[in-house]
């Protein structure tokens, strides 16, 4: 019974279903005797084996086969063994030297549904080569350990949304302004204490409040969208961050970019921009969009609010400049283009 | 009256007797399964199965399930004027339904434990309804 309170205790606790996973792995060999534990999540259509290290390939896709046979009874719904990810952890399970027959097959088999508030999410597994290797108490035991995995697959899971949640602008899918400032704080005190460039370019949709009038918000909604999704694609670097700044204007931050690579970069996007129609119903439209950039240490900001005011300036200067430009800020003359 | 369904000497009709003796064994099985998988999985297991069989027997619609059972209130009241043998039939498949999941799931660990308990009283079910 210790043993099983452990087990449930490392299960509540983790904060990542692979950690989760990992300790139920690590702590059922000390309940059970088996081969191969499983752990199928519909949402992600990953199917988590966590095996004896001598587990014959044979015996994996017997015991995968299985478990989507028996999840598509119970979600009475067929799912494909091609749709299902397979994420194979190979462990010693057993603590005498034993070798798995090379020609194993699956002999017996428990498996559960992972179901919340009557919702099945999946369904957990253990699988052994030996016939008739669980009983009434070894499924009790199981039966405990799935009702945990499935409350802390649900918690964890509603943790994920409220993390998106946190990070993301629902509209476009955009990191959002907040988390687009985190970044901006840990970046530039990388930049200030280590002396690397950092650039910041913003960006607004020119005469965007027209999408709003002609079209209505929908129409305005789709093109935010269709933009977001440009810009988005214009970076390509893992630690470049594009974010919705708000309404209808956007940011970039780019760690590590020189300012003439910022310059390039905000003028392959405004062209991107300016040549891409957009259609709102039956209607194409053409839109352009304005940029401005701040980049350290080319400008001497003391802070990351005055390195977005920096390119902020820039961009009030492109729009004065007539739109559809990329403006640089130059404090020697004020604002240049 | 509908045909087939007749008064006993106590004054029950014989669809409530079938009801009866289901009832008892939908309760004997949810006992003997909620000590093993516990309610939930257990809910979740017979929702499934009602849903699936109350396509050809409808009736079984009407059974309401949650995490302290299965309650045929509901089915009775309604459905008293059904003729027991398609009262019997439904159930029997629910029954038929339930034990290939529990088979699917834990091969023969669950089925050992109940199907002992379980078949005698379906084929009373079968006497009663036969001696009609």
């Amino acid at each position: 019974m210790n043993i099983l309170r452990s087990t449930i205790t490392a299960i509540s606790t983790s904060v990542e279903v692979k950690d989760m996973i990992e300790s139920a792995g690590a702590n059922l060999p000390n309940l059970f005797n088996f081969c191969s534990f499983g752990v199928l999540w519909r949402e992600r259509s990953i199917l988590y084996l966590f095996q004896e290290e001598s587990c014959p390939p044979t015996f994996t896709q017997e015991v995968v086969k299985n478990m989507v046979k028996v999840f598509s009874i119970l979600g009475e719904e067929p799912i494909e063994i091609e749709q299902i990810a397979l994420q194979v952890e190979k462990r010693k399970l057993r603590p005498n030297p034993f070798m798995m027959d090379p020609q194993a097959t699956l002999k017996s088999h428990l498996t559960l549904p992972l179901s919340v508030e009557e919702e099945i999410i999946g369904c957990i597994s253990i699988n052994s080569d030996q016939p008739n290797a669980f009983d009434a108490q070894k499924l009790q035991f199981f039966s405990v350990i799935g009702y945990q995995m499935a409350a802390s697959l649900r918690h964890l899971q509603r943790l994920s949304t409220v993390k998106k949640e946190a990070i993301y602008d629902t509209l476009t899918g955009l990191v959002n302004r907040r988390y687009c400032e985190e970044r901006l704080s840990a970046e530039t005190q990388k930049a200030f204490t280590g002396g690397s460039n950092l650039s910041v370019i913003m960006v607004d949709i020119d005469h965007f409040k027209k999408v709003n009038d002609t079209f209505g918000h929908a129409g305005g909604d789709q093109v935010l969208r269709e933009i977001a999704s440009l810009l988005k694609n214009s970076v390509r670097r893992q630690d470049d961050t594009v974010a919705r700044y708000g309404g209808e204007e956007f940011v970039f931050v780019l760690p590590g970019a020189p300012l003439e690579a910022a310059s390039t970069i905000a003028e392959r996007i405004r062209q991107s921009i300016e040549n891409n129609p957009f259609n709102i119903g039956q209607t194409q439209i053409h839109l352009t969009i304005s940029l401005g950039i701040s980049n350290f240490p080319t400008h001497p900001a003391k802070s990351k609010e005055e390195l977005v005011k920096i390119a902020d300036l820039a961009l009030y200067e492109a729009k004065r400049g007539g739109r559809n430009r990329v403006c640089i800020f130059n404090s020697t003359l004020g604002r240049n283009g | 009256m509908v045909r087939g369904v007749k008064e006993s000497k106590e004054g029950k009709f014989s669809s409530d007797l079938i009801f009866d003796l289901y009832a008892n064994l939908m309760t004997e099985i949810w006992g003997i399964v909620s000590e093993l998988i516990g309610e939930a999985i257990l809910g979740v297991l017979y929702t499934s199965a009602l849903r699936k069989t109350g396509e050809k027997y409808t009736f079984l619609k009407s059974l309401k399930v949650s995490e302290e059972g299965i309650s045929l209130d509901e089915v009775r009241r309604d459905c008293r004027n059904m003729a027991p043998g398609e009262i019997h039939r439904g159930f029997q498949s629910l029954i038929n339904h339930l034990s290939h999941l529990f088979s699917a799931l834990t091969e023969n660990v669950i089925n050992k434990e109940l199907l002992p308990k379980v078949l005698p009283r379906v084929r009373e079910a079968e006497r009663m309804i036969s001696q009609r």
